[in-house]
């Protein structure tokens, strides 16, 4: 069975975003959406993989993403899940 | 690295008292090896650092050497091992950012960027991953600021699959009456400008002066991300405030943040500080000693007198730079550091600048001895023509593409020589004459880890080479030393002897070195040194970019000229290591006489139009030389070897694959070679008309009964596929 899963990747809490920091200063609040707090940019990565049930979908997508290096663990969470 | 119960000792000393536990922070901080040089001051003075060109030496942010008499080039080179280990995309990215802000301390415009890699074996899928994300950090960096790298260096091996060395290096040019040669007065304010501090890289400088632990997710602390769009605006910001002198000094934040910036300035004019950390813009609530040792990048310190800060603030603004006047500069000679009205440290700023220097205890291990092994045992040749194409695919030799095309070379339209054409970058000036630089990078870690002495004087040659071989005349080096762990005798030898090195051969080549970096800790968690490396820097001046020399062979008929007699010199040669894994014997001789008289030659003929073509022979030796002048040209040649001017008796693998020192290859017109040969008895340089240029799309090489052919097409495509197939494939 084919199950999508999402792949969400961004800086840690705590390491910075200048992207985010970038489109929230320079973008959102200097057209007045003064209600957005904040901004943090990632990176989605969406999958179809071929397993049994979902958890193995995702627990092959997390090994792949650890080994294969789609995110550094010293910088980034990862989130990975299930769409829908 | 913590302080040593010594130290601590001293610092009560110096106080009087228990320090706070905001000064021991600062002190932590400014006394790493990393800001206070504490294990290589006492070496570091025999480096030759003054020269008539040389307008400001070692101590401010960067070098400023006199290029022609209206222009100055500022040139400085920076590591970011460390960082880049951990995080490799943004510890590259932020060694950029860093260099860049040395560039503008002194007023300068940065024009050129050059990256120096010394990386892991590409089929490793660790070190794989390092090099496409370092690579990747410098371009997206650079690119965004707006600053192209036009030149590097690179080299692949094992030893640094887990610690790279990360070298960068930035050059900007100012006419003279724009650098900021003033000094802070008292009286004048301190303006922090750019990021808004935060918690990112608390004691990163601490965190580079010990070896990475295997731990790595502890040194969360350390990680910095780079800010390429602020950065940006601080280049731009800052080039108004130099055009309007409105700053009487300007300093980078870097290693040491705060406390590093504001002691070295106040040392060095023999003034003090007030400061009031609760003005400092910040990201998040940070207690005064995380506003002390915060390295938070993209942020500069202005000195400016109270007369014009008005306008230096609407400036900052129009540029929406953030900024804070943080208080400022007096003749106490200390410095006082206050938060929220509380006098959080008071300190001496020439005690907490400058601990006293170590001279550390050095000793040469056993494993030095096989840099002195000469080579009497030789393994059999294999298939020379195999050979060439196998030393035409290594990491170390194969066209460098897959990382320079991703950097935006080009940008700023000053590049005149492109990367793979010549043996340095040459870059126009922009100022509607013709007059440029040249610039070019270099070290090799196989020879300064096998015979650090000779390793390091070899490649500021090779750098000198490399400049005289475009056609520029060389004015002045920076250094980086790259070593192990100067608590360690037998890490610090190699460190003293590269430094060694790199003072004897810059004194007799007439080139100051103006300025560096020193690297250490980098081993492994287990404690082994990576190779130890000299990186070296050069700039020249070259007064007409158009007759800058490429090495690409452009005609077919020309002759073609060794400059410079071949030894037969294999020891920590590329062949010997790519073809056979030997790595060991007396590395090529530095010979410092025959460099000067043959750069002079090469020089000379460039300038006198009679060449079409130079490179300068380095790894790989003659026989890979002449086939990246062949591919880049897509001209065929054919040469007899026994003509080649060789001394001693060697093999012929020894000959075609030696690295002898000094040497130059020439395609020069039928009509100029009596000219040059003239030149050549007149000055006493050793030439050789080996051959000439040919068609039919093959390089043949002869020898004393044998010969070689290789198809250009083949070589072509090895020698471009092979570094991104290596990248690319098989991880």
């Amino acid at each position: 069975m084919l199950h999508r899963i999402e792949v969400v990747v961004k800086n840690k809490h705590g390491v910075r975003d200048p992207e985010g920091e970038t489109i929230h200063r320079h973008l959102i609040l200097r057209k007045g959406y003064s209600e957005v707090k904040s901004v943090r940019v990632g990176k989605y990565i969406a999958m179809d993989v071929e397993a049994e049930t979902r958890e193995q979908a995702i627990d092959k997508v997390r090994e792949l993403c650890e080994r294969l290096r789609l995110y550094n663990p010293i910088v980034h969470d990862v989130e990975v899940r299930v769409y829908g | 690295m913590p302080l040593t119960t010594e130290e601590v000792e001293e610092i009560r000393r110096i106080l009087g008292r228990e320090p706070t536990l905001e000064e021991l922070a600062m002190f932590e901080a400014q006394w790493s090896e990393h800001c206070s040089y504490k294990s290589s001051r006492v070496l570091l003075k025999l480096l030759p650092s003054t020269g008539r060109h040389v307008i400001v030496g070692v101590g401010r942010d960067a070098p400023a050497v006199e290029l022609y008499p209206d222009t100055a080039v500022v040139f400085k080179i920076e590591s970011h091992n460390h960082p880049s280990a951990v995080d490799p995309y943004n510890g590259a990215a932020t060694g950029i950012g860093g260099i860049v802000r040395d560039i503008l301390a002194m007023g300068a415009k940065p024009i050129a960027l050059l990256d120096m890699l010394y990386l892991g074996d590409p089929g490793n899928p660790h070190a794989n991953w390092l090099i496409r994300g370092i690579v990747r950090g410098i371009s997206d960096y650079g690119n965004r600021i707006g600053v192209p790298t036009v030149a590097g260096d690179t080299f692949f091996d094992s030893r640094f699959n887990r610690q790279p060395l990360v070298n960068v290096a930035c050059v900007g040019v100012a006419s003279r009456e724009r650098l900021v040669l003033s000094s802070p007065r008292p009286g004048d304010l301190i303006i922090v400008m750019g990021n808004a501090t935060g918690r990112d890289g608390l004691l990163g400088s601490s965190f580079a002066s010990k070896a990475l632990s295997d731990n790595v997710d502890s040194d969360i602390g350390a990680v910095q991300v780079g800010d390429p769009l602020t950065e940006k605006l601080l280049i731009d910001a800052i080039q108004v405030l130099v055009g309007e002198k409105l700053v009487s000094y300007i300093k980078d934040l870097g290693g040491g943040g705060l406390t590093t910036a504001i002691s070295e300035v106040a040392a060095e004019h023999g003034l003090g500080a007030v400061v009031h950390l609760e003005k400092l813009h910040t990201r998040q609530s940070l207690s005064p000693l995380e506003l002390l040792v915060s390295e938070s990048q993209e942020r500069m310190l202005l000195s400016v007198e109270p007369e014009v800060a008005d306008r230096v603030a609407q400036i900052l603004e129009k540029f929406d730079v953030s900024y804070s006047v943080i208080g400022h500069f007096d003749d106490s000679g200390r410095i006082r550091v206050y938060h929220g009205g509380r006098l959080v440290a008071d300190v001496p700023a020439r005690d907490l600048a400058k601990p006293k220097a170590v001279r550390r205890d050095s000793r040469p291990p056993n494993e030095a001895l096989k840099g002195l092994q000469p080579l009497t045992r030789l393994p059999t040749p294999p298939n020379l023509k195999d050979a060439i194409l196998k030393l035409l695919s290594s990491p170390n030799t194969a066209s460098k593409r897959w990382i320079f095309e991703q950097y935006d070379y080009e940008v700023g339209i000053r590049t005149a020589v492109k990367p793979g054409y010549g043996d340095a970058a040459v870059l126009r000036l922009l100022d509607g004459s013709c007059r440029g630089l040249a610039v070019k990078g270099d070290a090799n870690p196989r020879y300064t880890s096998l015979d650090p002495f000779t390793g390091a004087a070899n490649t500021v040659a090779e750098c000198f080479r490399n400049l005289v071989a475009v056609g520029s005349r060389p004015i002045a080096i920076v250094d980086e030393l790259n070593a192990g762990n100067p608590e360690k005798p037998e890490h610090y030898w190699y460190f003293e002897m590269m430094l060694k090195g790199v003072a004897w051969m810059a004194g007799e080549l007439g080139l100051p070195v103006v300025g560096g970096k020193v690297s250490f800790y980098n081993e492994d968690s287990q404690g082994r040194q990576v190779r130890p490396t000299a990186t070296i820097v050069g700039v020249g001046r070259i007064r007409d970019v158009r007759r800058a020399a490429t090495m690409d062979f452009k005609q077919l008929g020309s002759l073609i000229v060794v400059v410079g007699a071949t030894y037969p010199e294999l020891g920590g040669s590329e062949y010997l290591s790519a073809i056979f894994g030997i790595e060991e014997g007396e590395i090529p001789r530095p010979r410092p006489a025959t460099e000067l008289r043959n750069a002079k030659f090469v020089y000379r003929a460039i300038r006198r139009g009679l060449v079409r073509a130079v490179h300068d022979i380095s790894g790989g030796g003659l026989a890979v030389a002449l086939l990246e002048m062949a591919v880049r040209g897509g001209v065929g040649f054919e040469v007899d070897l026994s003509k080649l001017v060789v001394r001693g008796d060697g093999r012929f693998d020894e000959i075609l694959f030696s690295e002898t020192q000094a040497r130059y290859i020439i395609e020069a017109d039928e009509n100029a070679v009596e000219e040059l040969i003239k030149y050549a008895q007149l000055m006493g340089v050793d030439v050789s008309i080996i051959g000439r240029t040919a068609g039919g799309g093959r390089a043949l090489l002869r020898y004393d009964g044998g010969s070689i052919t290789v198809e250009l097409d083949e070589a072509a495509s090895l020698y471009e596929r092979s570094f991104e197939d290596a990248i690319e494939g098989g991880v």
